[in-house]
């Protein structure tokens, strides 16, 4: 069993606070992302799980070790770094080598290791070269190499494609989830890319200001985002957000009257202002009855236009249209939302969504587990 | 035209080279050439007869090689004291976090910053009331307090320039803080290291003013205040045997630079710009 717990960790710098309250529980096997903006606390995270940072407080356990105090090398965990941080004077299959001779496995049982973990990666060719003959995909693969060879029972990634140019990071996303499959190991993954989490993940933890917002599946990140931060961050463009007033069964903004199904709502939902959230997928762009808005710019990627549209109180959305809808910057439009895809944030900062869960607004294509 | 600038150029740089290896030139002639041809004016640049008397006499009839061998003895325990010390001491800089840390480093650099003088006469007294005055021991002591704190600052800056995920990686992978060190820093840090000996040895191997005050025994006295005493006195210089003596002085450290001088080079440019 090698599932990893957080128990109500903490973990400050001085007087910094860096990570509050940090609760996980990460199943054998998993795939985890740890998402969120610079600086959130995500690489401390997986620092404090390698031993290269320890917590202030709190409790880390893999399977039923608690490893809060004991050294990196001793947790049986491997870890590719940001860097890579391949040993410049050593050759590939010298790094590859490195974690099986530091553990004490020699001669044949090392090679044989190695040239397994060589050819998974496709690394044969290169093991007599130095790192900084490689290129950049290359080196990753070292990395990768060096991380899988010794069959740990922890993978740590932090940012391992964030290197690469685009064509690379989709192919070696695609690698990564393969060789998961494969390997069936426990794997954390930071990264700040929502692609990469909502692509590669059995479940994120969205990590916002040294606290987790929301930890759970691609889908309900996406469909049931716990606050306004996850709202905010995932998708892209993220959800639209619109200063609203509750009044009965309808929402109020800038006087227009949007109506919505209050018995899909929590009962402490009250009148008075809230925040509406729609992703931009679900605001319908029309003319006539509706919300009065703006067209301001109309991007055209191809197979969809994203439209950024300003609404009376110069609150702006987005809106996502299909490639050949013509709008001209401007131009007065009406805007509906689908009353099944409106979600209602309290209006705090980081107001919780007070959706009642039955109805998931949309299915996107998932990963199976 | 265009030729006017790099003609310029190098007649300059060849006249410089010129002045600074005259001297260098002089001196192996002078101590090939017989007694007799010394002092002969005009001078003959390329001595008549070649001869080794002087290297014979030297080495037969002086305490010369005892001089060297302490000499020898001096500087690579120097070395070694300081580069041992300055290695711990700049990652412990780098690498480790503490109250005062930058404070240290700043306190290290303004004693390098004082004149040698000036710290002379306390530390001859320091070493008295050690016991160890007249030992070669005070003089390795001496030195290693003079040369740490350039080497400390050299070795800190090559040690900036090794990412702290290289060691992280080390540790994850199963290493101890020793065994990293060894097998990742180390191997990083050895053109830093090399450098700083050599720059250690060269100034140990040279120094004149702390051997002339802390040590007035013959006996243990290095090359430099070793033939000076011996050659120079207030009637007489001996001058044959004391090229000879400078050549051979001089043999060491041509022979280290001429293997080296890339690492030497990359140590000061290194150096410069961070330190
Ligand atoms: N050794 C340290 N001393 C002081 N503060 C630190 C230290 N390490 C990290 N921090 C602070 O803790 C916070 C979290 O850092 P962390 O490296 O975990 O961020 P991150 O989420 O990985 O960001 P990024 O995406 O930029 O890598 C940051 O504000 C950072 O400045
Ligand atoms: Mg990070």
């Amino acid at each position: 069993m090698a599932n990893v717990i957080f128990k109500d960790v903490h973990k400050r710098f001085g007087s910094f606070v860096a990570l509050e309250k940090l609760d996980l529980d990460i199943h054998d096997g998993e795939f985890v992302a740890l998402l969120g903006p610079s600086g959130c606390g995500k690489s401390t995270t997986l620092r404090m799980l390698a031993g290269l940072e320890f917590p202030t407080s709190g409790e880390i356990r893999i399977g039923d070790r608690v490893i809060n105090d004991l050294a990196p090398g001793k947790r049986d965990i491997a870890m590719v770094f940001q860097s890579y941080a391949l040993y410049p004077h050593m050759t590939v299959g010298e790094n590859i080598a490195y974690p099986l001779k530091k553990r004490g496995i020699k001669g044949k049982a090392r090679a044989e290791a190695v040239q397994k973990a060589a050819e998974l990666l496709q690394l044969e060719a290169l093991l007599d070269r130095k790192p900084k003959q490689l290129s950049g995909g290359q080196q990753q693969r070292v990395a990768l190499g060096r991380a899988l060879v010794r069959d740990p029972q922890v993978f740590l990634l932090d940012e391992p494609l964030s290197n690469l140019d685009a064509k690379l990071r989709s192919y070696m996303r695609a690698e990564l989830i393969e060789l998961h499959a494969r390997l069936g190991k426990t794997m954390v993954y930071v990264t700040h890319d929502q692609l990469e989490a909502m692509t590669m993940a059995n479940r994120i933890a969205v990590m916002h200001g040294g606290r987790v917002q929301q930890f759970d599946t691609p889908d309900a990140i996406y469909n049931r985002p716990a606050n306004r931060f996850v709202a905010g961050f995932i998708g892209t463009p993220p959800m639209n957000q619109i200063d609203g007033t509750a009044e009965g069964d309808h929402i109020v903004i800038s006087g227009h009257r949007i109506p919505f199904n209050r018995a899909d709502f929590v009962d402490s939902l009250a009148d008075g202002p809230v925040v509406l959230g729609v992703r931009p997928e679900f605001v319908a762009i029309g003319s006539g009855d509706g919300l009065p808005a703006t067209v301001r710019l109309a991007e055209n990627t191809g197979h969809e236009t994203i439209v950024t549209l300003e609404l009376p109180d110069q609150t702006r959305i987005s809106a996502r249209v299909e490639a050949a809808r013509k709008l001209d910057v401007g131009q007065k439009v009406a805007l509906r939302f689908d009353p099944a895809a409106i979600h209602l944030f309290e209006a705090s900062e980081n107001g919780t969504r007070l959706n009642l869960d039955e109805t998931p607004a949309a299915v996107i294509p998932m990963r199976a587990k | 035209m265009k030729l006017v600038r790099p003609v310029l150029l190098n007649l300059i740089t060849w006249s410089l080279v010129l002045l600074i290896s005259f001297p260098l030139l002089w001196m192996i002639v002078t101590s090939l050439k017989p007694q007799t041809e010394l002092f002969r004016i005009p001078p003959t640049w390329v001595p008549e007869t070649v001869t080794f008397e002087h290297y014979w006499r030297l080495l037969s009839e002086t305490p010369f090689l005892r001089y060297f061998r302490n000499s020898v003895v001096l500087a690579s325990t120097t070395t070694v004291f300081v580069v041992g010390l300055g290695t711990l001491g700049a990652y412990s800089l780098v690498r480790f976090r503490y109250r005062g840390r930058e404070t240290l480093a700043m306190l290290v650099l303004f004693t390098y910053l004082l004149p040698s003088v000036v710290l002379i006469i306390p530390l001859y007294l320091m070493m008295v009331s050690l016991g160890l005055s007249n030992t070669l021991f005070s003089l390795i002591l001496a030195h290693t307090t003079f040369a740490l704190p350039y080497a400390l600052w050299l070795l800190r800056s090559f040690m900036e320039g090794i990412p702290v995920d290289l060691e992280n990686a080390a540790l994850v992978d199963g290493a101890s803080r020793m065994g990293a060190f060894r097998d990742v820093i180390f191997p990083q840090l050895l053109p830093g290291i090399i450098s700083t000996a050599l720059f250690t040895f060269i100034l140990s191997w040279n120094e004149y003013l702390y051997a002339l005050v802390l040590v007035n025994s013959d006996a243990v006295s290095p090359l430099t205040t070793g033939v000076m005493s011996m050659l120079i006195s207030a009637f007489n210089i001996e001058w044959s045997l004391l090229m000879a003596a400078s050549v051979m002085m001089s043999l060491p450290l041509i022979v280290v630079f001429a293997f080296l001088q890339s690492y030497l080079t990359s140590g000061f440019g290194a150096g410069g710009v961070k330190g």
